[in-house]
């Protein structure tokens, strides 16, 4: 909403108030302003004549002239096109402040100058609010009669000197998108009386009409039009011209410019048909219209089922409530015409005008709501102008279609309500003096308060609550205490899964890997390339691009995206990884995505470094795991047979937890990697979900044995296709409860090996919780052990 | 007599003049059993009996004071070895450390997690929902049924006709509010990555995150959420912030307020950062929407509430002093690194 200052001192007088005290005010009332601009600024400006206008001996454009200013002649050099002699000026003397900076004395290509003649661009006045005819497009401004020489009140005479405010009003306040409201607004924030001018009923004029109004569409519940059969057009006056130009709006002609200024005063957009359009003297309201049509801009838009089209014999005359027709709209000599002030609704505007990008003055306050007598309020205000500047005359009666959806009704609030909400001791009269700088009335009835609410404030006004927030709102409310809710205590804590993610976070930290938040929104790409997809992605009806059009289904290509951009901004040794949901089709699921690419270890001092290949990132994820409470023990590692595309065949694996799919992991395949112009990467993903659903495992402290424990190696020759696992589960079931622990401490393949085969060295420790185990029961165990993995594992004892 | 006050000189200046090993053959020559010292014993025997204990004193008392003289000259070379073993292994220590690498919580994690930890220690949970919402928990719960122009105020991703990617967290709230009416009060953060349908630039993004915070019980008041909100800013930003409400607009809330909270950068003073104001807004609040209450099967004549809700990007920014939105979904890990803590 555009305030003009200079408007709004029309309703009251606000000439002891500074703009920013204006502003401060507003800001603590609820009306953020988002810009103070000031039509024009220029100081030390008086009105000069041009007596002597030479050519600049030095230059093929400037001109050196002579100026009178009444009370000297000044020497100034001049580059505008149109200056010549005998032109009124402006002129800004030596030690003006414009826009541009100060003026001084200077001499131009060798020529004196004691100041500038000025266009209203220098003096700040923005191009689009100049008139057409102002010389100021390509010059200096030129005067008119009214201006004499030594005049100072330039900037005033010509309408420049009003300051707008750029208010943003919220959804609840759509009255406020009009002049009048806002004036009444005004009014409470500067605690004064504001003026409206006396409208009532002005349209309760005219004889009997034949004139038919309908509507076909559910859209249009309220319609009002009459016909004027005379009206005179002609140039407005110059102080509605400036309103409409504070406002940005071109000025046309009376006709046009009353229909805008109405609008502009009441929030009701209005149009104006020429009658000669209308033969038929029919208007109806329909949504069933397809086709082309073309609006008064001249441009051709695509009309749909749905949009509301206002109609003449069955023929688009303009689209409703967006723009009026190219062949119905007030021409040059249009001497009757056709008022319409309706109600279309604001969803219905909003879709049409965003389908066709006709975002108007109209569409904005259809689409933001009217308050509900804004037609009528309009309609009286648009026939009260004609009148005055239009010479209207041979009015015919008001035609309506539907009812204005108000009926007078109050709200009762008090004072132990509104004090127990806000947590503040108002007493009556606090609160009844908000209501009469509102302008409200009501009556007090011991400790409550009846409030009429008119219906300009029926948008808002509705509940006790909101009687509360405009007394809060137009009170000092700087002195509220603070405290703290009075309740039953509650205990707070994070839920597991809030739990596991800072755990996870911290553990994956302390290996030196970034958390690192990736945007959900993907391309289709990231679809199909997806891992472990739980079902059909959830597409956007509207994306704001192809690349941001589905919700991932999986972390791994957000998480390769950012690898190479960090790679390509020469970050070397880059761990990320991320906790986020991941969706499909009524789906929704948490993971874990982590990326390890070059080094996990890289440390120069040490002389240590440790690649981040498929042990590695195995050994994190189990650690995660054991952190989390669940040993590998109620987790278990298969093959890879679910993802061979992404992942390298031999190089990965998938953890289950019982039958579910928990983790997929390992080296992401080289010719995948290939087609992302990366190369050799390890890659996770997690369904952290699995792990909320499961239940951790209790800790307990560990038994530690008082007896010595053995231990013995061995080294076998065998197939290489025999897995280690498989070695440790036999050593585990042949011996038994005595093996404490058993490992692989190295595997060799090479020189002295033969090709097929790997040499597998472990380390067997013996243990009986019981008693001393004795060398001759050890050496029997382990015989027997060895035995059982030389013959089930066809292997030998190297 | 006269031997052994000779017999001491001499043990004495040997062994001032010993090395270690020389020490011990000392130690041999005078203190073992066959040794100088106890072969003086055998000239007791031509003592009279008034004598002899005055010797005895006297062989005993040479014999401390030699092996005290071995035990401390040991002592001394001891020391002298280790001296020089020390500082044969003296290094440089201005050489560069072994520093094991540590990755960082990103920052919007950071700002959740401090988020989390204030509003936990004054009783809150943490509650989170989907963010492939139905518009029933967006927007109708939220007293922002069809056609409302609030819903014009955030241009929403839609998937379905119903269903969206959730606005605000808001969604979070109105899930809790149905879930807990019979159960409470309630007191409730909810932080949540939020969608709209921005264009991304300096300041815009088109996923987001915000907490929202949702209290409700009986006589909740607008100053106990002008002490809560006070509370967290303090924990957030600077001890001595203070905060200051202005008349807003949710659909949701009635009455509600923006609240701008002390200028973190120049103490309320004015600043380049405040605009000048000493102000900064920080988040949006009100007491919940009597509507909003009712929905969710709450008798909103017998409880109240209070709803806040901030960006947690903008908390972030503000506090780090980031001055692009996009920094943080960039992820570069030199950016990444500066949030040690």
């Amino acid at each position: 909403m555009k305030l003009s200052l200079k408007w709004l001192s029309t309703f009251m007088d606000i000439s002891d108030l500074s703009v920013n005290e204006i502003v401060d005010k507003m800001v603590k009332c609820g009306f953020e302003v988002e810009e103070i601009v000031h039509l024009s600024q220029g100081t030390n400006l008086v009105v000069g004549k041009v007596i002597e206008c030479k050519d600049h001996p030095n230059s093929d454009h400037l001109h050196v002239t002579k100026v009178d200013i009444g009370s000297e002649i000044l020497n100034i050099v001049c580059g505008a096109p149109n200056c010549r002699e005998g032109l009124k000026v402006i002129v800004a003397k030596v030690g003006a402040e414009l826009p541009g900076g100060e003026i001084k004395a200077s001499t131009i290509r060798g020529v004196a100058s004691d100041g500038m003649l000025c266009s209203l661009k220098e003096l700040g006045v923005d191009e689009n609010l100049l008139p057409e005819e102002s010389y100021s497009h390509n010059g200096i401004e030129e005067l008119d009669d009214r201006f004499e020489v030594g005049d100072t009140d330039i900037l005033e005479k010509l309408g420049y000197d009003d300051t707008i405010l750029d208010v943003s009003i919220y959804a609840n306040r759509p009255d406020c998108l009009s002049m009048f409201a806002m004036a009444k607004e005004m009014g409470a924030i500067l605690n004064r009386k504001a003026v409206l001018p006396e409208f009532d009923e002005k349209s309760a004029v005219g004889k009997a009409t034949s004139f038919v109004l309908k509507s076909e569409s559910n859209n249009c519940p309220h319609f009002l039009a009459k016909v004027v059969n005379h009206v005179v057009i002609k140039d407005s006056p110059e102080w509605m011209k400036q309103h409409l130009r504070a406002n940005g709006v071109k000025c046309i002609n009376n006709l046009v410019d009353i229909s805008n200024y109405v609008m502009l005063e009441t929030g009701q957009p209005l149009h104006f048909y020429d009658l000669r359009s209308n033969p038929a003297m029919e208007i109806t309201v329909r949504d069933d219209y397809e086709g082309t049509y073309t609006a008064l801009d001249g441009i051709d838009y695509p009309i749909e089922k749905g949009d509301l089209m206002i109609t003449s014999e069955g023929k688009p005359i303009g689209i409703a409530g967006i723009m009026g027709g190219d062949n119905t709209k007030i021409l040059n000599d249009t001497s009757s015409l056709i008022i319409e002030a309706a109600l279309f609704d604001h969803a219905q505007i909003r879709r049409t005008a965003n389908r066709l990008g006709l975002q108007t003055e109209a569409a904005a306050r259809f689409s933001k709501g009217l308050e509900p007598l804004c037609q009528n309020k309009a309609m009286d205000r648009a026939v009260q102008l004609l009148i005055e500047l239009a010479d209207a005359d041979d009015f015919e009666e008001t035609v309506e279609y539907g009812k204005p959806d108000y009926e007078p009704y109050q709200i009762r609030e008090t004072l132990k309500h509104l004090n127990s909400l806000i947590g503040k001791n108002y007493n009556m009269k606090e609160a009844t003096d908000v209501l009469d700088r509102l302008d409200l009335t009501y009556a007090v009835e011991k400790e409550s308060f009846v409030v009429d609410i008119p219906s300009y404030r029926s948008t808002d006004l509705k509940i006790p609550e909101d009687i509360d927030e405009e007394i809060v709102r137009l009170t000092d409310f700087d002195d509220l205490v603070s405290t703290l809710p009075l309740m039953p205590q509650t205990v707070g804590k994070l839920s597991k899964m809030q739990k596991m993610r800072r755990i996870i976070r911290e553990t994956l930290n302390d290996h030196g890997m970034f958390d690192t938040v990736n945007y959900t929104l993907v391309s289709d790409r990231y679809i199909k390339e997806a891992i472990l997809p739980k079902g059909e992605a959830v597409e956007l009806i509207s994306p704001l691009s192809d690349a941001r059009r589905y919700v991932r289904t999986s972390l791994m290509n957000s998480l390769l995206e950012t690898l190479s951009y960090n790679l390509a901004h020469y970050n070397e040794n880059v761990s990320l990884f991320e906790i986020s949901k991941v969706y499909a089709k009524d789906y929704e699921e948490e993971r874990l995505g982590i990326v390890m690419q070059g080094d996990l270890i890289d440390n120069k001092v040490k002389h240590i470094s440790v690649k981040s290949d498929f042990y590695v990132l195995k050994g994190i994820l189990l650690q995660i795991l054991s952190k989390l409470g669940f040993e590998m023990g109620r987790i278990s590692l298969r093959e890879n047979k679910l993802d061979t595309i992404h992942f390298h065949p031999y190089q990965s694996a998938v953890l289950y937890m019982g039958d579910q799919v928990l983790c997929i992991f390992g080296k992401l395949h080289p010719v995948y990697l290939k087609t992302l112009k990366l190369d050799d990467v390890c890659y996770a993903e997690m369904i952290l979900s699995v792990l909320d659903e499961a239940n951790p495992s209790k800790v307990k402290a560990p038994v530690l044995s008082r007896y010595p424990s053995v231990s013995r190696d061995i080294s076998l020759l065998l197939n290489e296709d025999i897995k280690a696992a498989d070695l440790l589960d036999e050593i585990r079931k042949a011996g038994g409860k005595l093996v404490k622990k058993a490992e692989v401490f190295d595997v060799y393949q090479g020189e002295h090996i033969e090709q097929g085969y790997k040499s597998v060295s472990l380390n067997i420790v013996y243990e009986d919780k019981d008693k001393t185990l004795k060398t001759e029961e050890v050496n029997e165990i382990h015989e027997r052990l060895l035995n059982d993995l030389l013959t089930h594992f066809e292997a030998v004892q190297r | 007599m006269l031997d052994l006050e000779l017999l001491k000189n001499e043990a004495l200046k040997a062994i001032s003049e010993a090395d270690s090993k020389k020490l011990e053959d000392l130690r041999i020559e005078y203190l073992s059993k066959k040794g100088k010292i106890q072969g003086l014993m055998a000239q007791m025997r031509d003592l009279s009996a008034e004598e002899k204990p005055k010797f005895g004193q006297l062989v005993n008392d040479l014999k401390n004071a030699v092996s005290t003289a071995i035990d401390q000259k040991k002592e001394m070379l001891e020391k002298e070895i280790l001296n020089a073993r020390l500082k044969a292994e003296k290094i440089d220590v201005t050489l560069d450390a072994y520093v094991p690498k540590t990755g960082t919580m990103h920052p919007l994690t950071l700002v959740q997690k401090e988020l989390e930890d204030v509003f936990i220690g004054m009783g809150y949970n943490v509650a989170e929902g989907p963010e492939v919402e139905t518009d029933l928990y967006n927007f109708t719960r939220a007293n922002t049924p069809e056609g409302h122009p609030a819903r014009d105020m955030q241009d929403t991703f839609y998937v379905d006709p119903t269903h969206l990617l959730r606005s605000q967290t808001t969604a979070i709230q109105m899930r809790v509010l149905e879930k807990e009416a019979n159960h409470l009060p309630i007191k409730v953060i909810c932080p949540g990555k939020v969608y709209r349908r921005d264009d991304d630039d300096a300041t815009h993004s088109h996923q987001f995150m915000q907490c929202e915070g949702l209290v409700i019980g009986e006589s909740i008041t607008v100053a106990d959420l002008k002490g809560t909100l006070e509370l967290m800013i303090r924990e957030l930003f600077s001890k001595d912030a203070h905060i200051r409400f202005r008349p807003s607009y949710f659909p949701f809330t009635e009455p509600s307020f923006e609240v701008d909270m002390t200028c973190h950068i120049c103490g309320g003073k004015g600043c380049p950062t405040c605009k000048g104001t000493g102000w900064i807004e920080i988040l949006g609040s009100g007491m919940v929407h009597p509507n909003v209450l009712e929905m969710a099967g709450i008798d909103s004549k017998k409880y109240t509430g209070f709803a806040f809700g901030a960006g947690i990007e903008r908390i972030a920014m503000l506090k780090y002093g980031i001055a692009d939105i996009r920094d943080l979904f960039t992820n570069d890990i030199r950016f990444l690194e500066g949030f040690k803590r």
